[in-house]
């Protein structure tokens, strides 16, 4: 396991090379000159043309392709993202303050989605063709259907201004407010992603959990006199969660796309409502960034769910 | 002398299939004795209702078959007395409490019949701490030497494997090894080595022959395997179409066969060391569709003995001695070809 999990990790490494090199490729594409985002603009404000001509020289622009992707790789990887054109602000201090609000609402929206998309979906798989479960099918067809915007503004509407239950949107300072008093603004943007995820998870699941309960396994399982219930979680459920564990995966990257959805609807202050100003504002260096960095973080969470689908299923480690 | 009795006896099942509001009646009134320390084989045509069969006396029948007639009498032997399995309710504790523990089976794929991701000794565990009160570490040594029982080198370090770890035959062995874990009176085997080559077959009929001894197990054994049944039964139950249509010991039935079928089943099958050349003769004709069966003997179409009188009514038993029945008014005709 610990051998499977190290080259699992080891194997991201030319991935993120790759994905660098076109990230680099594409920004070197766009307009403007990449000494406008590599510097301070206000420092470089201050610099004749001459001087600017020199930080040229340092920043290695001047040099082939090859070499200018390996420069700014390597000042990446000091922490160094360039500034974002419009604010003047460094590109790694807006990541820093958005990231955790980002994945605070990531997180909290796939848990919302895999458990109860689970149990919503392992449930109308037991009672098949009941009512219930017919209700839960048509529930999960709209739900895939609605576009999250749209769910997300209906939710506000009722919510936040009909109800006046909950704050419209917006997030408090971690470092300012306790826990529960940060609980009210997240709870709709995560209600409402985690919400449009779970008849995704849920349609997975209860397919996977049909196909697994007509294995032969199953029978044997009953053939020994076991109760239902653990024939239908120990034998059923838990074979079934593999292949949901891996749909999990591919669905991160709708998680991306769905905060940056999201979090403009809710004026969450993450990095997906940074992408999303950003790119209004043709902000090149900065909507590349925050690319580069939903880029990775995709891999990492597959990275992570291929050694969680490893972890739960034996027979995964001998196929690689 | 250890004794011979019936253990389970069938009478008049009968299992039927709905689906989109038709009637399949894949099990029409069969009736056996299963009794111990025998193997009664049963075997017939893909799709003649074994399996289905099986499954009634396991009370594992799909949701859309259903026991319309008939009993299934499981004689315990102890305090409980006669239990009337079709009146169980389908998943209730009565009928858990028999399944595993009274009635054991084993399936045709040892491939697909263990759970993938638990080991094999954590299945077999399951088992004995579903029937026995015992503890993790008592479980453990029971089935660390039910699988030594069961010929599995290298128990020790087997137990803590995974099914796919496990060779196609030492898989059966281990699902044979689960089935005895609770010493059951009946021993359901369901074509338990359809999947497997020849020699592996051999070793766990041998097995099986073993554990039939040394118990006193009765074995119902389903086949579609002609061989099978000569190497195996002490008693055979021939099906075609939901029907047993002879039945009796293996020497009757095997030997003298009486039913037009039987005896045609038992030409289709190659005689070893008479090499190529030698007349093989499959049925004619094809099994009917199930939802559109015959009118009167479900075999008519495809017999050679038919007469007009056949395609009136499914014949009735008729007892040939104590033990041997068939279900044809032409078995004179085909006692006579001996
Ligand atoms: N789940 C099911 N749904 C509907 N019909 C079924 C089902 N299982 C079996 N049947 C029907 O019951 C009849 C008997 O099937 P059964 O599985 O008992 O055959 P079998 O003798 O075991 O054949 P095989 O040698 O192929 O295993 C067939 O006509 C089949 O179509
Ligand atoms: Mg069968």
């Amino acid at each position: 396991m610990l051998k499977y999990t190290i080259k699992k990790i080891l194997s991201m490494i030319p991935m993120i090379l790759i994905i660098t090199f076109i990230i680099y490729g594409l920004l070197e594409l766009t307009p403007g000159d990449p000494i406008s985002y590599l510097m301070d603009p206000e420092s470089l404000a201050r610099l004749s043309d001459a001087q600017i001509e020199e930080m040229r020289e340092a920043y290695g622009l001047n040099g082939p392709f090859v070499v200018r992707y390996f420069n700014w790789l390597f000042r990446l990887l000091q922490g160094d993202f360039g500034y974002s054109i419009s604010s003047g602000v460094p590109v790694i201090d807006i990541i820093k303050t958005g990231l955790p609000a980002t994945l605070e609402l990531a997180v909290a929206s796939l848990i919302i989605s895999t458990i109860l998309g689970s149990i919503l979906g392992v449930v109308s798989a037991i009672y098949k063709g009941t009512i219930g479960d017919n209700v839960l099918t048509v529930f999960g067809m709209i739900g895939v259907s609605i576009p999250q915007f749209f769910f997300g503004i209906v939710a506000i509407l009722v919510f936040a201004l009909n109800l006046e239950w909950l704050p419209v949107g917006g997030r408090t300072d971690p470092s300012v407010t306790g826990f529960f008093d940060r609980l009210e603004y997240i709870v709709l943007p995560s209600l409402v992603m985690g919400l449009s995820m779970t008849a995704g998870v849920m349609r997975y699941a209860r397919s996977s959990m049909l196909d697994t309960m007509n294995k032969e396994y199953i029978k044997t399982a009953r053939s020994k006199g076991l109760a239902e219930w653990r024939v239908n979680l120990l034998h059923g459920f838990r074979v079934s969660l593999t292949p949901v564990v891996v749909l999990i995966g591919f669905r991160l990257p709708t998680l991306v796309a769905g905060s940056v959805v999201i979090e403009t609807v809710f004026q969450w202050p993450g990095i997906g409502n940074a992408f999303s100003t950003a790119v209004r504002a043709q902000n090149y260096n900065l909507v590349m960034m925050l690319a580069l960095i939903f880029v990775v973080m995709t891999l990492f969470a597959s990275t992570l769910v291929d050694i969680v689908t490893a972890a739960i299923d034996p027979r995964v480690k001998l196929e690689n | 002398m250890k004794n011979k009795e019936t253990v389970i006896s069938v009478k008049n099942l009968k299992t039927f299939f709905y689906s989109d509001g038709r009637c399949n009646p894949a099990v029409n009134g069969v009736s056996f004795d299963v009794k111990s320390g025998k193997t009664l084989c049963v075997v017939g045509e893909s799709g003649c209702g074994k399996s289905v069969t099986a499954s009634s006396i396991m009370q594992l029948l799909p949701n859309n078959a259903r026991i319309e007639e008939g009993e299934i009498v499981y004689k315990t032997g102890d305090s409980r007395g006669d239990i009337h399995i079709e009146k169980l309710d389908r998943n209730g504790k009565e009928m858990r409490s028999l399944r595993g523990k009274d009635i054991a089976m084993i399936f045709q794929d040892p491939m697909t019949a263990l759970n993938p991701v638990y080991t094999v000794g954590w299945q077999i565990e399951e088992m004995i701490r579903n029937h026995e009160n015992v503890t993790k570490e008592e479980a453990r040594k029971r089935t660390l030497k039910l699988l030594a029982d069961m010929g599995i080198p290298d128990h020790e370090k087997r137990i803590d494997q995974y099914p796919h770890e496990f060779s196609g035959g030492m898989r059966q062995r281990a699902m044979i090894a689960m089935a005895m874990s609770c010493n059951p009176k009946v021993l359901i085997a369901d074509e338990p080595t359809t999947a497997l080559d020849v020699t592996i077959q051999a070793q766990i009929f041998e097995l099986m022959e073993e554990l039939k001894e040394k118990h006193n197990t009765a074995i119902l054994m389903i086949t579609h395997d002609m061989g099978v049944v000569s190497e195996m039964a002490d008693e055979v139950a021939v099906m075609y179409m939901g029907n047993i249509i002879e039945s009796g010991t293996a020497k009757e039935v095997l030997g003298s066969p009486k039913h037009p079928y039987t005896e045609a089943l038992l030409r289709s099958i190659p005689i070893l060391g008479r090499g190529k050349g030698q007349d093989l003769n499959p049925i004619r004709g094809v099994t009917p569709d199930p939802f559109d069966r015959p009118s009167g003997c479900q075999f008519e179409p495809r017999c050679d003995y038919a007469t007009k009188e056949c395609s009136n009514r499914m014949p009735d038993e008729v007892n040939l001695g104590k033990t041997h029945m068939v279900r044809c008014i032409k078995y004179q005709e085909v006692s006579k070809n001996e």
